[in-house]
């Protein structure tokens, strides 16, 4: 750097002197490092996404060896691409199927999340233990027996299986066992940190045991109830596997969003335009989730790996 | 003597509830959840693991055919097997076309590069800055978003012909002109995407660790005259140490697994990892040999389990 300022000129002397503060003070250095960092990531964090836009927005005739910056402005392709496929469809398939493994999960996980957390009992931490476990084995391990079983193949004592396949059953069973794990495992965090007392006023004054869980406990666990039904239904709306391995693709089959941006891919395979539009508006929803419930996302994240 | 008091009005139910000891009562709580878990998760890999010991049927009423104990591990594993699946489960010669190595390279490349990235950006967010909240929830961002979309996003840019960077990349002679047609190319390709869809969960792990360090430490470390890297190496690292290692284990789980980004960005032919194996195989009526990558893969990651369950229990042993 010293040959360089020796040039002289007005930006020199600028970074000359810039550069004779740092020795004499590092933390500016620091402080500098760490601007260049912060632009850094929220650079290569956003420009996929601004690449999705330049995307949508260029005619899909002049995308072909399109550069970076978009060519022209058309928002027209944010229509065209419900009229090919009923990606909204698709969409609601997914919250729907989302919304009923959310509600199942917490209703189990916080009779669960309660006799774990709260009640000391023989054999708590090996059952804790082997349904933590469940989370954390491949998709694929379950695949074979469970979609022979959706698919009425499997008979116990004469009776064979109901078909469940292309049902939302056949996505919310193994998808509810799939998260579950987690859910609990936030839920007996918050629920153990309820003093007993409060519990005990309840009991005192008459109120059953289930009714001291869904009347004191869950109320007062607020923010790990709803850190526990985000992070499940984002989980759910994102799953790939059985999403996709666990109907046949027709949105009147229940078939979710993978679906649904994949036959942009398949059928429409030169409408580069359609495809980007419809990543942004299938990612939306979750990216509205994010801004507004950011903390409770934070602390489930957290809360999964760490409260050990 | 509340409970007598009680029992004429609450239903009969309830007050079996009221009267089961504490133990029962927890056992009753925990019941639905087991019930689901026995169905969708043991019974499954259970049976995953029965059929995996039976050969292959291709034709009749049966799924798979007689009981060939490890025959079908031992196939995989000899490279017996190759010619039924899209690409060779093992073969040493050639590591790219086989799915055990693809699917440890790409867990091993994508999770230490993500650990460093991680890093990084838990340290940016550690600083008290104006619009820091704005910051995390763009880097979290990512991480929200679905499989299917993030593979999209990396197809868009790398499809020949529009992806702006397949020929400046071609050029420097790292890509070929098509590379989500080409195993090096695209691993490539899929480990960058999942780096940036993940990177969020490792950084905030890591930044969790960073904030329950006590902040006097650093004080003192200033008093006594330590630089910034000092610091770092002597407090921040050692303290952080155990969190990382938690999000690593957690990551390389997840990674082991991969395959919807496969399926989306490029195709399980193209990178045959051990889930894209389970599903061809699967797909073409081979389930004997498909049950038995399926729990190669669960063996795999089982055994990063049973690693995360020593530490969790020693950990539980400490603490109390």
């Amino acid at each position: 750097m010293a040959s360089e300022t020796s040039s002289g000129g007005p930006g020199q002397n600028v970074l000359q002197r810039w550069a004779e503060r740092s020795i004499r003070n590092p933390e500016r250095v620091y402080r500098a490092m760490f601007y260049v960092a912060a632009v850094f990531f929220l650079f290569t964090t956003l420009f996929p996404f601004y690449w999705l836009v330049v995307l949508a927005v260029t005619p899909n005739d002049l995308i072909v060896n399109m550069g970076l910056a978009p060519r022209g402005f058309n928002v027209e392709a944010f229509v065209t691409l419900f009229e090919r496929l009923p990606l909204h469809r698709y969409m609601l398939n997914s919250f729907i199927i989302a919304m009923i493994t959310t509600c199942i999960v917490l209703v189990l996980g916080s009779l669960a999340g309660y006799a774990f957390g709260r009640i000391e009992f023989k054999g708590r931490r090996p059952l804790m233990l082997a349904v933590l476990a469940v989370s954390y084995f491949p998709p694929a391990a379950f695949l074979l027996p469970l979609f022979r079983l959706f698919t009425g193949n499997v008979s116990l004592f004469g009776v064979s299986s109901p078909v469940v396949f292309n049902t939302p059953g056949a996505l919310v069973t193994p998808m509810t066992a799939l998260f579950m794990p987690l859910s609990i495992f936030i839920l007996t965090t918050f629920y153990s940190q309820i003093p007993d007392g409060l519990e005990d006023a309840a009991r005192v004054e008459g109120t059953t045991r289930l009714g001291a869980l869904f009347r004191v406990i869950v109320p007062l666990s607020a923010p790990g109830v709803a850190t526990a039904g985000i992070m499940t239904f984002i989980s759910v709306y994102n799953e790939f596997f059985f999403s996709f391995m666990m109907t046949d693709g027709q949105v009147s089959n229940w078939a979710p969003i993978v679906f649904g941006i994949l036959g942009y891919q398949g059928q429409y395979s030169q409408f580069y335009n359609l495809m980007a539009a419809a990543s942004i508006v299938g990612v939306l929803p979750v990216v509205i989730l994010v801004i507004v419930a950011q903390e409770r996302i934070v602390s489930g994240l957290t809360s999964g790996a760490l409260k050990e | 003597m509340i409970l007598n008091y009680l029992s004429p009005v609450v239903s009969p139910v309830t007050y079996r509830i009221e009267r089961l000891s504490p133990t029962q009562f927890a056992y009753l709580l925990v019941l639905p959840v087991l019930l689901i878990m026995s169905v969708v998760a043991f019974w499954p890999l259970l049976r995953t693991f029965e059929i995996s010991l039976h050969s292959d049927q291709l034709t009749g009423a049966t799924a798979v055919g007689e009981f060939v104990g490890l025959r079908n591990y031992v196939a995989l594993f000899s490279g017996d097997r190759a010619a039924v699946m899209p690409q060779p489960f093992l073969n040493v010669e050639e590591p790219l076309s086989s799915s055990l190595i693809v699917t440890f390279l790409f867990a091993i490349v994508s999770v230490a590069i993500e650990t460093v990235l991680g890093f990084g950006q838990a340290i940016v967010l550690d600083q008290d800055f104006r619009g820091r909240r704005w910051v995390r929830t763009a880097i979290l961002i990512p991480w929200a978003v679905p499989i299917v979309i993030q593979g999209m996003i990396f197809f868009l840019m790398f499809s020949p012909g529009i992806g702006f960077a397949v020929e400046p990349l071609h050029q420097l002679g790292l890509f070929s002109l098509t590379p989500l047609n080409d195993t090096g190319s695209s691993l490539a390709i899929i480990v960058v995407a999942d780096v940036w869809k993940t990177t969020p969960f490792m950084a905030l792990l890591i930044l969790a660790g960073l904030q329950s360090i006590d902040r006097q430490l650093y004080d003192v470390a200033r008093m006594s005259g330590a630089s910034r890297w000092q610091q770092f190496k002597t407090i921040t690292f050692p303290l952080v140490l155990p969190s990382v290692l938690v999000a690593m284990l957690f990551r390389s789980i997840a990674a082991l697994r991969v395959f919807g980004l496969i399926e989306t960005v490029s195709s399980c032919s193209t990178v045959p990892s051990l889930s894209c194996m389970v599903v061809s195989t699967f797909n073409s009526q081979r389930f004997g040999t498909s049950a038995a990558i399926a729990f190669v893969t669960a063996g795999v990651i089982g055994i990063a389990v049973s690693i995360y369950i020593a530490k969790f229990a020693r950990s539980e042993r400490g603490a109390v």
